[in-house]
């Protein structure tokens, strides 16, 4: 198997089924490369018994016609990575969920995906209230480094992309159109903001791919997929943030919804959530406590590093940043003796150490243990 | 008729003269003693008796007054039996008139048993002591005879009665009691190499040392709290012989003195912590030194210290700020001293493992507050270094190091006090670095230049009150003195604020 020829035959897979993912990732993992597939003739595909005749046909002449070199070479100028399922960097929690896309076309880092992270989606139509809401949460969370996955849409998405940008924090954007193809128009700037302040924008469609209706809710998928809860801020009942917050209960993640005032449209899907049982999501805060327990500790260690207290390490003396070194690694912490058997500093430079590291906010001590705040 | 013997008594440790008046008229047979005896001096009369009869003297069957002038002041304790018994010897005829002169520059002291041999007694050292500048000399018990030999006075020991009289009658010579010179012991069987790990602690307590700072430890059972404490002692520089001099002065007024010389190791004391708040500061109807007194110029260790009731938690106030206790009666007071270094220990909670790697500690909070609490804001203020020990885990414990020995460290610590000796142009204890005055503080421990942000950063982010910057100050000094530094410098305060955990806002997380 050619990895070049592969990632061709990947881009026509993928272009021929990005509606059908879960049907292309059936075909994959039944003959075991993409190449294989696009090789199959209609009556191969009908015969799996997955596709109509119809459809079958329909697949086999959109492989055929779609030009992969021009895309890989398109995808190359442009700086947009593909991401198919085998790499390292694909999302492994996108990967988990029932149907992933076939590949990924990602402009900016694509090395981050793992973080935490927190999808926040809501109307194109927000109240202010909305909006402020949205943004001060957003930025809550990249504070405690937390990535914040959204749509790139009008309204709440775009609030919510933009606080994290402003507060130097990653944020994803997952378009319902081809990277080229940034829809809506307006939010090309914020797009290429996003890139630049370390995050990404991310999509299943072709390049060339132009938004259409049925095109948002299959990204819907993306956004909950890369996240580990779903915040629904504003929005209807029949919304695409409903349709977000769906998918994020099939796969497995937490939802929360903001509360809205009871009456108005917008609160609508909210205040439906929270009736059943979504949690109520006022601040970060509220978010972060639904993560799961080992994401919140890294979450405290990666929020170090991407706030103020980036600041403080970078200035710890180098006995402080030994001392510092030696705590990230220990989930418990060590206490006094520990500090001085683990590590070579004597009781007078570990003292110091400890004060430093105490003075500055990076550790406390529980119970005798000094340990990463 | 009338006989008069010179003898010495006890108030608190100084000792002061008495005279055995003995009288003898003719009357109905009696025996009185007047002069404020206890029971024990009561009793002499029998322990006389029987005494001078089996030593082949009769008493006179007559009317016997005995008076212990000064009359109003009260006599306890068993020596005045042998000034007794001379006296009475002495009034009825039985002594020479060649003896008057002996009788009038001799102190005599001793206990006399039935068959007419001397006891050693209780408090020889402090009342001897009575006598320097005099030219009196002395006639002691021959089991107190290195006791008396160190007080610089000159004394006979006497076995018996019977030789005593015959001393006085001139027909014998008694063997004078022979001073050995003083050398300061220490204890070696304890070191602290025995102790693996613990690196902080140990450090906490060089520093105690040096400073005569007080010190807490904390920690789980088994950390090694104890067997720290035992080994603190050896880190403190060898007693001086006026120190052992005022040591030995206490352990004499509570009989302690055993047959040798001076006390000449630092003094250990380790009560159980259900002691009564009178046997750990002094007191008793008959007041005696207390715990505190008998560690002076040592150390006192006081395991368990939430334990201690709190009135005796409490009474310590006195001792650990002016360094001697005032024990008042109404009829007098006296005041014993007690400068010792307090090393006390702690469990972090009620069961013991709060903070315990593998162990889980069962307590509530408000158990473990109330646990603390025992322990009050001013005992807590004059203890000047709190030090956590650590359970160690197997792997630890196995790599960790056997560290310093005594003598190590005790040299370090040492230099440390000749440094303070020379600022404060003292010597002993009391040049140390936890007594410094406000004064002193202002002179000596100057803060250095970009240090008050260390300070401000404790007080703010850490919690720290005014007033335990000062201890800390006062701790850092005596790490700069360790490090042989003039200036007090950043670090040494960095490790200082170590030292005071019990200070430190999160102190309630432990």
């Amino acid at each position: 198997m050619n990895a070049d020829n592969e990632i061709l035959a990947l881009l026509k897979l993928n272009a021929a089924l990005f509606f059908n993912s879960d049907k292309a990732d059936a075909l994959l993992s039944h003959y075991g490369c993409a190449e294989e597939v696009i090789k199959l003739t209609a009556a191969d595909l009908f015969a799996e018994g997955i596709f109509t005749l119809d459809a079958a046909a329909k697949a086999v002449k959109a492989i055929r016609d779609f030009n992969a070199e021009e895309e890989l070479a398109l995808a190359e100028k442009n700086g947009i990575t593909i991401l198919s399922r085998t790499c390292p960097n694909y999302p492994r929690r996108l990967s988990a969920i029932y149907d992933p896309p076939a590949l990924l076309y990602v402009k900016g880092s694509h090395d981050k995906f793992d973080m935490p992270a927190a999808g926040i989606v809501g109307t194109r139509q927000p109240s202010p209230y909305g909006l402020r809401l949205a943004a001060e949460i957003a930025a809550g969370l990249v504070n405690n480094g937390i990535a914040i996955a959204s749509g790139l849409a009008r309204g709440i998405d775009s609030a919510a992309h933009r606080a994290a940008v402003s507060a130097g924090g990653i944020t994803w954007a997952a378009l319902g159109s081809g990277l080229l193809k940034i829809y809506p128009p307006e939010n090309r700037r914020l797009a290429s903001e996003i890139i630049d302040s370390g995050g990404a924008i991310i999509s299943e469609y072709p390049l060339q791919y132009s938004a259409r209706p049925a095109s948002f809710p299959r990204r819907n998928r993306i956004i909950s997929g890369l996240s580990m809860a779903v915040l629904v801020a504003e929005g209807s009942f029949k919304s695409g943030s409903m349709i977000t917050a769906r998918c994020a209960l099939e796969q497995g993640r937490e939802v929360l919804a903001l509360p809205g005032q009871a009456g108005n449209k917008n609160a609508q899907g909210p205040n439906y959530l929270i009736k059943n049982g979504a949690c109520l999501a006022e601040t970060a805060d509220d978010i972060i406590a639904c993560l799961p327990q080992e994401v919140k500790i890294s979450i405290k260690n990666r929020a170090c590093l991407i706030s103020k207290k980036k600041n403080a390490i970078e200035n710890l003396s180098q006995d402080a940043a030994a001392l510092y070194a030696l705590l990230s690694k220990e989930e418990n912490g060590l206490n006094n003796d520990e500090i001085l058997l683990r590590g070579t500093m004597n009781v007078p430079q570990a003292s110091a150490a400890i004060f430093e590291l105490e003075a500055s906010g990076l550790i406390c001590q529980l119970a005798g243990r000094y340990v990463i705040k | 008729m009338l006989a008069k013997i010179l003898t010495l008594a006890l108030k608190g440790i100084d000792g002061y003269f008495v005279s055995a008046e003995v009288f003898i008229s003719s009357g109905l047979p009696s025996y009185n003693v007047v002069g404020l005896p206890d029971a024990a001096v009561k009793e002499a009369r029998d322990r006389v008796m029987a005494a001078m009869r089996m030593s082949g003297f009769k008493v006179p069957p007559k009317r016997i007054t005995v008076n212990l002038a000064p009359a109003e002041k009260k006599k306890t304790g068993t020596h005045f039996d042998l000034p007794i018994a001379i006296g009475l010897l002495s009034a009825s005829g039985n002594l020479g008139t060649e003896t008057a002169e002996k009788l009038k520059k001799t102190v005599f002291m001793g206990e006399l048993a039935l068959d007419g041999s001397i006891r050693p007694v209780a408090g020889i050292l402090p009342m001897l002591m009575a006598l320097r500048g005099s030219s009196f000399q002395a006639i002691v018990p021959s089991g107190n005879a290195s006791e008396a030999a160190v007080s610089g006075i000159t004394c006979f020991q006497a076995d018996s009665l019977k030789q005593a009289i015959a001393w006085l009658n001139g027909s014998c010579e008694l063997v004078p009691c022979g001073r050995k010179p003083f050398s300061a012991a220490k204890d070696s069987s304890l070191d602290f190499a025995d102790v693996k790990g613990q690196l902080f602690a140990k450090r906490a307590m060089e520093i105690a040392a040096a400073g005569f700072h007080n010190i807490l430890l904390i920690g789980p059972p088994g950390s090694g709290k104890s067997m720290l404490a035992r080994r603190f002692g050896g880190l403190l520089p060898p007693m001086t012989e006026s120190e052992a001099l005022e040591t030995t002065k206490l352990y004499s007024v509570n009989g302690l003195v055993k047959p040798g010389s001076l006390i000449g190791s630092r003094p250990f004391r380790e009560p159980h912590h259900t002691i009564s708040d009178a046997a750990l500061i002094g007191g008793g109807t008959n007041p005696h030194p207390g715990e505190v007194s008998l560690a002076h110029n040592g150390v006192l260790f006081l395991d368990e210290f939430p334990e201690f009731s709190r009135a005796a938690i409490e009474s310590m106030r006195e001792p650990l700020e002016s360094w001697k206790v005032t024990v008042s009666r109404v009829r007098e007071s006296v005041a014993y001293p007690a400068r010792f270094l307090l090393v006390a220990a702690m469990n972090p909670c009620p069961c013991g493992y709060l903070g315990h790697p593998t162990r889980e500690c069962s307590c509530t909070p408000l158990q473990v507050s109330r646990y603390r609490s025992r322990i009050s804001g001013p005992i807590l203020d004059r203890i000047d270094i709190h030090v956590r020990l650590a359970p160690m885990r197997y792997e630890d414990w196995q790599a960790a190091p056997n560290g310093e020995r005594t003598e190590q460290i005790a040299a370090r610590v040492l230099k440390a006090i000749e440094i303070q000796h020379k600022r404060y142009g003292a010597s002993g204890a009391s040049a140390s670095n936890a007594f410094m005055s406000a004064k002193d503080m202002r002179r000596h421990c100057k803060l250095p230049q970009g240090a008050s942000s260390v300070l401000e950063a404790a007080m703010d982010r850490l919690g720290f009150s005014a007033r335990s910057l000062d201890k800390i100050m006062k701790v850092a000094r005596t790490i700069a003195d360790l490090a042989a530094s003039e200036e007090i410098k950043k670090e040494h305060i960095m490790e200082a604020v170590q030292y005071r955990i019990m200070d430190k806002s999160d102190y309630g997380g432990f």
